[in-house]
């Protein structure tokens, strides 16, 4: 019986408490910083080495490179074409954690709903302008060793 | 009301009494709807989430949506089933709702009948509903169905009997059935209300009409996850609102009546307030007699149906027999 009364009180008490339901999508929803979200190119920092295509589980980055028109510089590929088909993207860090130079990293954003599936191809020009809430921590293996390594 | 009842019946009364049941009707329409739209944002705030916020502002048009939808649907009638009954059913489960709402007087001037015996109308009409409950599980050809009605039939005639022995002691002091005798013998300040005479018959009276109700904790009957739900998992669209229906119309009813009955109807708790009109008054100690059953539901689980059946026979049955024979012996004392 007392236990009923006091279950009565538990319950009011809630009735005034805050709530735990986030406002999304009326307010954005804030994500961790190494949450793994659509990816952003920066084409000055590409190299054209591959390994990004090559380790992707699901094949879904599709590039092309060009001779490097600048005869003195060192780099002998430039990036040309460079798209991923999201359909296919799966998110799983693995071209960010792969890629020497850091062209391609991850952001925060994650809303690529759309009604068509056309629109789901993303090319070089939108990669690089989708350039808001980039992660920080691009490779966490290597900046752990480094602190590890900086500390020791 | 008093008025158009004395003159004798002509087509002019008659007019006055058809718009004003019109005029109810749609009141407990709308009513209904915004009981549902609240009973889901209390209960939500009460598990730490806000309740439907989306359809319309503050989602208030949240039910409106869902009886739309209701309405859309296809109207499915099993192949097997009884066709006559399985229509009838929802028809007898509700209008036994509708209708006792004639006997409860929302305020002085505001009431649809003067019976002098409002208690045993009541409590008589409002077992016709079992009736539709009954029928509604056989004629949908579907064993869940049958075993939910069957104990949903228990539950509500079980739970009867402490309903109208708890109100039997009111009915010992004030002297009377109609309840508005009733509501004008608790006028004063509000310790004159019956709830504290008779708190023995206050409590036994909560407890039966939570259960006469199948609300949780005794909901077993339409439990969601437990018996399919139950009496009426046959029933789609507007069959089914329905019986959503006549349990809310159902909840306004026995709130109004524990209002009448227990927490002195239209009166102010005390008589400087009497500026405040009584409908105000009465509407108040409804609307906290609903919010107590939305917050039992919010915090207690499901009881099982042996327990019920047990507490209701074995402890509430004696329990209002004993608070009918103190009242009595306290009124020959006393008088």
């Amino acid at each position: 019986m007392k236990g009923l009364v006091k279950g009565l009180g538990v319950s009011l008490k809630t009735l005034v408490s805050k709530k735990v339901t986030y406002r999304y999508p009326d307010e954005p929803l804030k994500m961790p910083d190494r949450f793994r979200g659509i990816q952003h190119f920066d084409p000055e920092k590409c190299i054209v080495c591959n390994q990004c295509a090559r380790i992707c589980p699901t094949a879904c980055i599709t590039l092309t490179g060009k001779r490097n028109p600048d005869p003195e510089s060192k780099q002998k590929l430039v990036i040309d074409t460079y798209d991923i088909n999201f359909e296919l993207c799966i998110l799983c860090d693995l071209c960010t954690e792969v890629c020497p130079t850091e062209a391609i990293v991850m952001t925060n954003n994650f809303e690529l709903a759309a009604y068509s599936r056309d629109e789901l191809f993303k090319d070089m020009a939108w990669l690089a302008a989708n350039n808001t809430n980039v992660r920080k921590e691009n490779h966490p293996v290597k900046t752990a060793a480094k602190a590890a390594g900086g500390g020791a | 009301m008093t008025r158009f009842m004395e003159q004798p019946l002509g087509w002019g009364n008659f007019l006055v009494f058809a718009a004003s049941a019109v005029a109810l009707l749609a009141v407990v329409l709308f009513a209904v709807v915004y009981l549902i739209y609240f009973e889901r944002k209390f209960i939500g705030w009460m598990q730490y989430r806000v309740g439907p916020n989306r359809v319309g502002p503050f989602g208030l048009l949240q039910t409106v949506a869902d009886v739309a939808k209701l309405l859309l649907k296809e109207d499915i009638i099993p192949k097997r089933a009884d066709r006559d009954l399985y229509i009838l059913a929802p028809v007898l489960a509700y209008f036994p709702s509708f209708t006792v709402l004639a006997v409860i007087p929302y305020s002085e001037e505001i009431y649809f009948t003067n019976l002098n015996a409002g208690v045993l109308y009541y409590i008589a009409v409002s077992g016709l509903t079992i009736i539709g409950v009954v029928i509604a599980g056989w004629a949908s050809n579907n064993s869940y169905s049958l075993l939910g009605a069957m104990r949903s039939g228990a539950q509500m005639i079980s739970y009867e009997i402490p309903l109208v022995m708890s109100i039997l002691g009111t009915v010992l002091i004030s002297g009377s059935m109609n309840i508005r005798t009733i509501v004008l013998e608790q006028d004063g300040w509000f310790w004159n209300w019956n709830i504290f005479p008779q708190f023995i018959g206050f409590l036994v009276f909560v407890v039966a009409a939570v259960a006469e109700l199948a609300r949780t904790p005794f909901d077993l009957p339409e439990a969601e996850n437990e018996l399919v739900a139950g009496y009426h998992v046959e029933y789609t669209g507007f069959r089914f609102a329905f019986f959503m229906l006549t349990e809310y119309v159902y909840m306004i009813a026995m709130s109004g009546l524990a209002t009448a009955i227990f927490l002195g109807g239209w009166h102010a708790p005390a008589p400087f307030l009497d500026f405040i009109p009584g409908l105000v008054w009465f509407l108040i100690k409804w609307a906290f007699c609903v919010f107590f059953l939305y917050w039992v539901r919010a915090t207690m689980p499901r009881v099982r149906i042996d327990q019920l059946m047990t507490f209701g026979w074995k402890y509430l049955i004696p329990l209002s027999l004993v608070n009918i024979f103190l009242t009595a012996i306290f009124m020959e004392i006393v008088r």
